[in-house]
């Protein structure tokens, strides 16, 4: 583990501890405090944003566990969220079951369905595999498109807002606490992932499978069981967008989404816990201020050819992609733990 | 009768087109190792680019062409030169990914320079269609299969007897021996991606002057992967005998299994060819069946 020189772990709890010292421990009330009492202070608009970044933080950390920890590149992520949306929303529209059903209904469906279409990787690997999850997000949406008596097809299907034992999350405020508290618990979930069995065995997968295989770790399973976590997260956040935007369609989940999930991880750093967190905000902040200053840009100059709005988006996020894979292809964690050394090392 | 004449001169005719543009897949699969995710935005914006030479700038056939291609020989060097070159030695997940940043900067730019989702190429071919018994056939595809039969043709003499492909074959066999022999393999890479480059456009040109040029190009970038993934990876032989099966399943699926599912079952057929074999044979049908070692 990354110890500091000269620290030693005397127990074994202290040596599982995810917060070690005190310091620690402050920064994280710190963290917290200021999330929590975010309703208070922030607009109902960046609510909204941390909102979106919330979901979008618990889809990217189930790719991660896929292809960060696993190696098993999906680009298919954002077919598996509108299958956890779609099951969710069917589920609390259609049947008028309670949303809690529909959000773990969804996630155990959105898992199945990453399961079947992660039965190839048992042969296959690498571009294989992507082209096969890129067929999987095809289907998907074909599917979800043209099964109209339950998706409501191209038209879209609205969703009831969210509620829990007779507390219904309508505001962007409660549905705030709803989101964050199921990102802090995923994280916390997918941070002990990396350190189990399962999660040791996704790593060597990823670093050799063939050497994983000799050493007697179940490939199909493991991959598989990848798989079903991957997607199981990307049916929970599935389900969380679907209340949360309360209408939508197949529109929402195109392969442009599941590009950007990759490009998401990859920005943040693959195969960390903190990866997905950085990634999802760096990407969604960029996205508003884009939106935000490109509408401004355009009554400044007003030669800008008509396209700018829409295009310059994928152009940014593309070059984005591409340079971190160039110059920074560890990611925004890697910068992270620079920074976090140098802060104990100083003023050296 | 007249619908299967019909069915199967489109499927195949197309499916040669999607040959064509999986024949550039393969080229930089073969010569570099890198997945190029990003075929379908190319044929996207060369099919833009030939739309903004022959319509919004107004160039004359004969001009244009060549100027289309030279884009696309250029757009290959720089994807090459500034993307691709600089993570040689990477996994093969960088590579895969950076060619996805590609295609998202693509399909940026291509919005960005043309905002308008729909257009059409001016008439490329003669009007009136061709009759095959009672089947009635435009001449687009008549000519698009010509054209992709001819370039087959020329690529396959071209790496037979040409320096530069016989080099490129060199460098898909042998990176190391290649390079000792005093070939300039980062060379090769680009103009391997200059080669699909071009094979994209041309591809795109005629989809475009068949269905005119839509996002839908994206797609026929992608359908051009169940080709590969059909004939083999790292198969040129492959690719030219899987297009036509893909376009005929397309076509013949489309014409015939609409009314038993849901309409537009035609889109997502070579998709399930995909997972199909995926399943089942994985290297494709003429692809290398590769062992693994530690």
């Amino acid at each position: 583990m990354d110890l500091p020189t000269g620290t030693r772990n005397y127990n074994y709890a202290h040596d599982m501890a995810i917060f070690r010292t005190r310091t620690h421990w402050i920064w994280l009330s710190v963290l917290l405090a200021f999330l929590f009492t975010g309703p208070l202070y922030w607009g109902n608009y960046w609510l909204g944003v941390a909102n979106l970044i919330g979901i979008t933080i618990i889809a990217a950390t189930g790719l991660n566990i896929l292809t960060g920890y696993c190696g098993q590149l999906s680009i298919g992520h954002a077919g598996f969220i509108a299958v956890g949306a779609y099951t969710s929303a069917v589920l609390t529209n259609r049947f008028e079951l309670p949303f809690i059903v529909g959000l773990i209904s969804a996630g155990f469906i959105a898992g199945l369905a990453g399961m079947i279409f992660g039965i190839p990787s048992l042969r296959v690997k690498g571009f294989y595999l992507a082209i096969s999850t890129i067929a999987a997000q095809f289907i998907i949406i074909w599917v979800i498109n043209h099964w109209a008596s339950a998706t409501g097809g191209f038209t879209g299907i609205s969703v009831p807002p969210a509620s829990v034992g007779g507390i219904s999350f309508i505001s962007q405020g409660s549905q705030f606490y709803l989101i964050m508290g199921i990102v802090i618990l995923v994280i916390f979930l997918a941070k002990n992932l990396a350190r189990t069995r399962p999660g040791r065995a996704f790593v060597a997968i990823r670093d050799n499978d063939l050497a994983a295989q000799v050493m007697g770790i179940n490939l199909f399973h493991y991959k598989l069981i990848a798989f079903f976590i991957g997607c199981f997260l990307a049916g929970i956040a599935g389900s969380l967008l679907a209340h949360w935007t309360g209408f939508m369609n197949a529109e929402n989940f195109t392969m442009m989404d599941s590009i950007l999930y990759i490009g998401m991880i990859i920005i943040g750093g693959l195969g960390t816990t903190v990866g997905p967190i950085f990634g999802a905000i760096s990407i969604r902040m960029l996205q508003q201020a884009i939106t935000l200053i490109s509408p401004n840009l355009e009554s400044v100059f007003p030669t800008l050819p008509a396209g700018f709005t829409t295009g310059i988006g994928p152009m940014v996020f593309g070059l984005v992609i591409i340079l971190f894979l160039i110059l920074e292809p560890r990611g925004l964690a890697h910068r992270w733990t620079l920074l976090r050394t140098s802060y104990r090392l100083w003023p050296f | 009768m007249a619908e299967l004449i019909q069915f199967v001169t489109t499927g195949i005719t197309v499916g040669m087109v999607y040959a064509l543009i999986a024949l550039g897949f393969v080229l930089i699969w073969k010569s570099s190792g890198v997945a190029n995710l990003a075929l379908g935005q190319l044929v996207l914006i060369s099919s833009w680019f030939t739309y903004g030479m022959l319509v919004q700038v107004g160039l004359p056939v004969w001009l244009g062409f060549p100027l289309v291609i030279l884009f696309a020989m250029g757009l290959g060097w720089i994807t090459e030169r500034f993307a691709l070159r600089p993570l040689i030695g990477q996994p093969i997940l960088s590579l895969i990914t950076v060619t996805l940043g590609i295609a998202f900067f693509i399909q940026g730019a291509v919005s960005f320079i043309w905002p308008k989702s729909v257009a059409a190429l001016p008439r490329l071919f003669p009007e009136e269609p061709i009759h095959i018994g009672t089947a009635v056939v435009s001449q687009e595809y008549f000519w698009a299969a010509v054209i992709s039969l001819a370039l087959f043709g020329a690529l396959s003499l071209f790496f037979k007897y040409h320096k530069m492909g016989i080099a490129m074959r060199a460098v898909a066999d042998d990176q190391m021996a290649v390079q000792a022999c005093g070939i300039p393999v980062t060379k090769i890479f680009s103009q391997s991606w200059m080669f699909a480059c071009v094979l994209a456009a041309v591809g795109g040109i005629l989809m475009s002057s068949i269905g005119g040029i839509t996002f839908g190009l994206v797609e026929t970038g992608l359908k051009a992967f169940s080709v590969v993934i059909l004939g083999g990876l790292d198969s040129f032989l492959g690719a030219i005998v899987a297009g036509p099966i893909i376009g005929l399943a397309e076509n013949l699926g489309g014409g015939y299994l609409t009314p038993l599912t849901w309409p537009g079952i035609r889109e997502v057929i070579p998709f399930i060819i995909i997972i199909i074999v995926m399943c089942i044979r994985p290297y494709g049908l003429f692809g290398e069946r590769r062992i693994e070692r530690i």
